[in-house]
């Protein structure tokens, strides 16, 4: 390590890594805890949830390793909540909520739990979580849908912070209100008690940290952990080529008949370290896909997390280094009421675009396009009379790397498990038929990207709504340093044998025998295809992911060297 | 009669003979023979033989614990194998679940699968969730298929149909189509292997057996041979993952089962001394030159998991390939003698990559250059240069100025600070993995003992059991072969699985008696295969959670009969098991099993008689002599006490600091800790005791 990274000694270096590791180590056991209790698909098997511990100041020290969707929000929810609770007004078994799409997690469905941590009267530090819930009501089910959502009023229950958790114990009128207010509130109810029970055990462990180093010990351990992370952010972003780079990429549209979404970005590298300006992108849209500061933080931070190397965990001290911005009323920086249910399916492009504009920067660290993803959520009243919601992932394929190949069936940016056929089918009336790669959907490259996938779903009950978030069905996941782009997306609803193509952010009434086929995009290549090894294309033909022709065609492969 | 155990290890294969009337266990070791590994065994056994140290004909049990399938697997050196499954699905195998193992890392790859997509077939068939038939299977496009498929040279075919758990009668007929026309192939259907639901799991599970299946049976078949040709009679036996002992005739009808054998029979022995030394809850302790290996051991029993990861990348979860196979609960990190230590960021890190046995730690003066645990150890005085693995190396010079040259300059400490700063650090990964395993798992650590072993679990155990107030700790005689004590101690043992998902109510109990009829039923039928008679302890347990919850707790279930009430007990059960997880109860919320289990021991009726081993004799004063050994309690190094092991007397009562040293490892005994040698021979440490 060079000399940058020597800042003053204030505690020695046994005590500092064993602290800091049992800090991540909290965080990371507060996700397990509440992961294995949880009800929605989304925290169990998605794994669309966060934690995080703060000091007395409301500074984020730790935070787990799990979606890097809460990494914007999660440095500000203490400061947030306690605007409208302050401290002196906190109790030992308080915990505060709140699921503001502006002070939290960007959209409705996303409830955060705020603890503080007590040693007799006075406060040490807090506790956070927050969970995806599976609906918070709102037009449709999910309460993510995009098209024919103007305003957040459409979206379901606002709760501004409230004092949900009073002496250890729920405050019953608030719980009644949230319940009243979602389709399915057992799955609400039992997501809510996963939360508490997470901040439980990550308080427990927070308090007996504290004691065995003593409170200004303790203290000056975090000063420590916040600059040396800074220090070192800083000594890793100064490494990389200094300048502007930009790049502009779109969404496809915010539902039927609609124009494309610009998205445009500059990263400004300099003394100061990064700051990745999304403001010349489109204007907020009356359209429930709107991105609050915090969404676009907490992916704009990612990417430079995965550009600059980052290998600090995620706290206040790597957040003084990596700023990210857009003009107020803009899309990635939208101003309330604007809503904002579907804005999970901006992610990947913030991704991309910040993926594109440090092409330029840093080659060998981008990819080609993500082949995006489905995130459908389909719901109803099943034959017996109960209302199910099928929350769904499909996944495409990774885009080809400056070494290596992309990969078919792999999370994207934020990094979830799918949920099994087998699972889905047990828990709702529906049937699916395949899900396989498409052959030929990938960008051609010296590595090529991963296949688009196809997933076929049939409903089994009378009537369902699909509320539909996906993109790349109008621009496809682009290449890089000659690498192809994938193939486009489709989503096509199959009714008495005829298909009808839909939009990526449709909703959609659908009946009994219904086939809805999910088509995802392939992902951009990675350099001159006619770069690309024999063996590999061989194997590509063997395994089925190309064609012959395209071999042939793309590739320049020799006809007689591939079997198929 | 002679019960004669031998484990293959990476590095060494251990043997242990015990005659049943006495007790009395021979233990030797001799090198790995790893590209025919029964060769160690059949020539160390025919020498014993020739000797006359061994009379075959005594021999009554063979016992084995392998890693030949872990092996086929992480050198990726299985059989040809094809996979059958339902048409529309062809991907579900290489897709996976799609959960990156490293959310921060756009870089990474999944496993390198054990079947190419260009081994994968569809036929047309489809079953719904109930197990009821939605398509009939096409037989005609079956057979041409198969007919396909036997000019493939494929050795195994592995068969997975969505919502096979629920009806084997797809998947039997395919088999039947495969034997018929590709009769040299070994056929493996998902609902044999692992009749669970999620499709993704259930075929790595079903791949896996296929792609060790051939390997296995070869091998054991050889084996058998060779051991009847020393005239050795007894019936061979082969440790599984569970922990439990199986025929070779039923290990390889569930090859995959055997994956994680020679831990598992490490865990048994841990049991064993728990059980000689009157503890029921003891934590295990296993750290070699690659990684620590923590496990639990509750109420006399080891904690099992239904389910194993195999080839994981750098120990971490979700990066290898998952099987549903019932294994001994372990957690592995990357934290062993060989564990490379640096410094970033100002801060000491550890491994998880290893300097293995070649080139090894730096002071092994094979070429290492980047300085390890073991190099750390031997800095602080823990380890004696001139008597390392009994004396059969050298430690070398290097170890201190590599320390100095990558941590402590950097981190601007003294050589001994930063030797320390490795030690601890290595000590605060193990304790985060304690953790998990004991109080994560409700367990309270200061109701258990723990038992260390492995080259380098001494040198580290005690300050382990202090940072979690574990009051004991014991360190076993002939801690060196382990294993192969553990698999004298193992019981022959069948478990069985399957997915049925059900609401627990009071119309639960009838589903439940049939469910249990059918695992029962089962489960005789594949005892009698077994290499004991005796009777069969059937324990019944359920994978349950709250209705619409996604991860499941086990739960022992009560035996007896299953009549009016049953649902009541199930209930009662799972309450207790998720407090004892979670803290808190749930009950507005309904409670659903989607896992059924019975585990199927035999009790042979034999008393064993407690093992008693052969170990060096020494007369003297077990204080041998002091050295200068690091202990911050006391001020740095301090001039300690080394005690040889083998000369220690059951009066003896030594209070640390001390360094106890025996043929395969080195033990610290921290200051307030006392020693004591118990009657079995077992080395007890009482800790903070003076």
């Amino acid at each position: 390590m060079n000399a940058q990274t020597k800042v003053s000694r204030r505690v020695e270096p046994v005590t500092l890594t064993v602290v800091w590791n049992s800090l991540v180590s909290i965080a990371d056991e507060m996700g397990g805890a509440l992961r294995r209790t949880a009800f929605s698909e989304a925290v169990r098997e998605g794994e669309d949830f966060s934690t995080g511990l703060f000091d007395k100041d409301g500074r984020l020290i730790a935070q787990g390793n799990f979606t890097p969707g809460h990494l914007g929000a999660m440095p500000y929810a203490v400061a947030n909540v306690l605007k409208y609770i302050p401290p002196d007004q906190l109790e030992p078994g308080d915990t505060l909520c709140t699921n503001d799409s502006f002070l939290g997690g960007s959209h409705f469905p996303d409830f955060f739990l705020v603890t503080p941590v007590f040693e007799g009267e006075e406060i040490i530090g807090y506790v956070v979580n927050t969970a995806h819930h599976v609906d918070v009501g709102g037009a449709y089910p999910g309460s993510e849908a995009v098209q024919g959502v103007t305003e957040a009023f459409a979206e379901g229950l606002r709760v501004l912070p409230v004092k949900l958790i009073h002496k250890g114990e729920f405050d019953q009128d608030i719980l009644r209100i949230i319940l009243g207010n979602v389709r399915l509130p057992d799955k609400v109810r039992g997501d809510l008690f996963a939360q508490r029970n997470a901040n439980h055990v990550g308080a427990e462990r927070f308090r007996k940290l504290v004691r065995a180093y003593g409170r200004d010990a303790f203290e000056n351990i975090i000063e420590e952990i916040l600059d040396r992370s800074e220090a070192r952010t800083r000594e890793l972003l100064a490494a990389l080529p200094q300048g502007t780079f930009s790049f502009e990429d779109q969404i496809d549209d915010y539902g039927p008949n609609t124009p494309p979404i610009r998205v445009a970005v500059d990263v400004t590298l300099d003394e100061a370290g990064v700051t990745v300006d999304l403001s010349r992108s489109s204007d907020q849209v009356a359209a429930g896909l709107n991105c609050y500061i915090n969404y676009t933080r907490a992916y704009g931070s990612f990417a430079m997390r995965i550009f600059g190397k980052i290998d600090v965990p995620n706290n206040a001290g790597v957040e003084r280094v990596i700023k990210v911005v857009a003009r107020e009323g803009s899309f990635f920086n939208a101003v309330y009421p604007a809503p904002s249910g579907g804005r999970a399916s901006v992610q990947v492009r913030i991704f991309d675009t910040i993926n594109g504009a440090m092409a330029k920067c840093v080659p060998e660290r981008v990819m080609g396009a993500f082949t995006h993803w489905g995130n459908p959520k389909i719901g109803g009243v099943d034959d017996s009379g109960k209302r199910w919601i099928m929350y769904d992932l499909i996944f495409g394929g990774f885009g080809g790397r400056s070494d290596k190949d992309g990969v078919e069936g792999l999370a994207p940016v934020m990094n979830c498990n799918n949920v099994p056929i087998e699972v889905h089918e047990t828990n709702n009336p529906v049937r699916i038929h395949q899900v396989a790669a498409i052959a030929d959907s990938c960008g051609a490259g010296e590595f090529r990207g991963g296949c688009g996938v196809r997933k076929d779903v049939e409903l089994m009950c009378d009537t369902a709504t699909v509320v539909l978030l996906g993109d790349r069905h109008k621009s496809q996941p682009y290449g890089v340093f000659g690498g192809g782009a994938g193939a486009l997306a489709r989503t096509v609803l199959v009714r008495d044998g005829e298909d009808i193509d839909l939009g990526s952010k449709e909703v959609r009434q659908l009946r009994r025998g219904d086939l809805i086929s999910f088509r995802l995009a392939g992902a951009g290549g990675y350099g001159d295809p006619r770069k690309r090894s024999a063996e590999k294309i061989k194997r590509d033909v063997a395994d089925g992911y190309v064609s012959r022709e395209k071999a042939v065609e793309l590739y320049g492969a020799d006809p007689a060297s591939l079997t198929s | 009669m002679l019960q004669i155990a031998f484990d293959i290890g990476g590095t060494f294969t251990d043997f242990a003979v015990r005659d049943s009337e006495t007790g009395a266990v021979t233990v030797w070791k001799v090198p790995t023979t790893p590209r025919a590994p029964a060769d160690a065994v059949v020539n160390s056994l025919r020498k014993k033989v020739s000797e006359g140290g061994l009379v075959a004909q005594d021999v009554g049990d063979a016992l084995h614990a392998t890693t030949i399938a872990t092996n086929a697997i992480l050198e990726r050196k299985g059989s040809r194998c094809a996979l059958i499954t339902t048409r529309g699905f062809r991907d579900v195998l290489p897709m996976g679940r799609g959960k990156r193992y490293d959310t921060n890392n756009l870089h990474l790859d999944k496993p390198h699968p054990l079947v190419q997509r260009a081994d994968i077939f569809e036929v047309t068939e489809r079953l719904a969730p109930d197990g009821s038939v939605v398509t009939a299977l096409d037989e005609e496009e079956t057979r041409a298929l198969v007919g396909r498929l036997a000019s493939g040279g494929y050795q195994a075919v592995a068969v997975v149909l969505l919502h096979a758990y629920a009806s084997p009668a797809h998947e039997r007929r395919v088999g039947e189509i495969l034997r018929q026309l590709m009769p040299d192939c070994m056929v493996c259907l998902s609902s044999d292997v692992s009749p669970k639901y999620r499709e993704y799991e259930r075929a790595s599970t079903t791949v896996a057996n296929a792609y060790v299946a051939p390997l296995v049976d070869a091998y054991l078949t050889a084996l058998t041979s060779s051991l009847h040709q020393l005239e050795i009679g007894a019936s061979l036996s082969i440790m599984q993952s569970n922990g439990g002992l199986v025929s070779a005739e039923l290990a390889k009808t569930g090859a995959i089962r055997i994956v994680e054998s020679g831990p598992a029979a490490g865990v048994l022995m841990c049991a064993e001394v728990g059980r000689e030394e009157g503890f029921d809850h003891v934590i295990t302790f296993d750290m070699g030159g690659t990684t620590a290996k923590l496990g639990a051991i509750d109420d006399g029993v080891p904690a099992v998991t239904p389910t194993f990861e195999v080839d994981a990348v750098n120990y971490k979860k979700g990066s290898g390939l998952p099987l549903n196979i019932t294994a001994i609960e372990l957690l592995e990190i990357g934290a062993g003698g060989g564990s490379i230590a640096r410094s970033k960021m100002g801060l000491i890190t550890i491994g998880p990559d290893s300097a293995g046995a070649e080139p090894g730690p730096v002071c092994y003066g094979r070429g290492g250059t980047q300085p390890t645990i073991t190099d750390a150890n031997l800095v602080l005085g823990y380890l004696n240069p001139g008597y390392f693995n009994g004396g059969a190396m050298n430690l070398s010079e290097g170890a201190a100025e590599a320390i100095e040259r990558t941590i402590a300059k950097p981190l601007d400490l003294s050589v001994e600070e930063a030797a320390w700063g490795i030690h601890s650090v290595a000590n605060a990964n193990m304790e985060r993995a304690m953790r998990i395993v004991s109080i994560e798992r409700g367990r309270d650590p200061r109701r258990y003992a723990m038992v260390a072993f492995g080259g380098a679990g001494p040198l580290h155990a005690a300050r382990l059991a202090r940072a979690l107030e574990v009051p004991r700790l014991i360190i076993p005689r002939g801690a060196g072969v382990g294993s192969a004590l553990g698999l004298l101690v193992a019981k022959q043992k069948i478990d069985l699985a399957m997915t049925s998902v059900l609401r627990v109510d009071e119309r639960a109990p009838a589903a439940v008696a049939a469910i249990f009829a059918d695992l029962e039923a089962r489960v005789r039928e594949q005892a009698r295969l077994l290499n004991r008679s005796g009777r069969l302890v059937i324990q019944r347990s359920a994978s349950m959670h709250h209705v619409g919850q996604g991860y499941e707790i086990r739960v022992d279930l009560p035996e007896g009969e299953i009549g009016v009430g049953y649902d009541e007990a199930v209930r009662a059960a799972f309450y207790e098991a998720y407090r004892r997880e979670y803290g808190y109860n749930d009950h507005e919320a309904a409670i659903e099993v989607t896992d059924w289990y019975v585990i199927a021991t035999v009790e042979d009726g034999r008393t064993s008689v407690p093992m008693k081993l052969d170990v060096p004799e020494a007369s003297g004063s077990a204080v041998t002599g002091e050295r200068l050994a690091y202990f911050p309690e006391a001020g740095g190094m301090v001039p300690t006490k080394i005690i040889d092991r083998y000369a220690l007397r059951s009066t003896d009562r030594i209070v640390g600091p001390a360094l106890v040293e025996e043929r395969e490892s080195t033990t610290v005994v921290l200051p307030g800790d006392t020693i004591a040698i118990t009657p079995a021979g077992n080395l007890m440490i009482e800790i903070g005791a003076a």
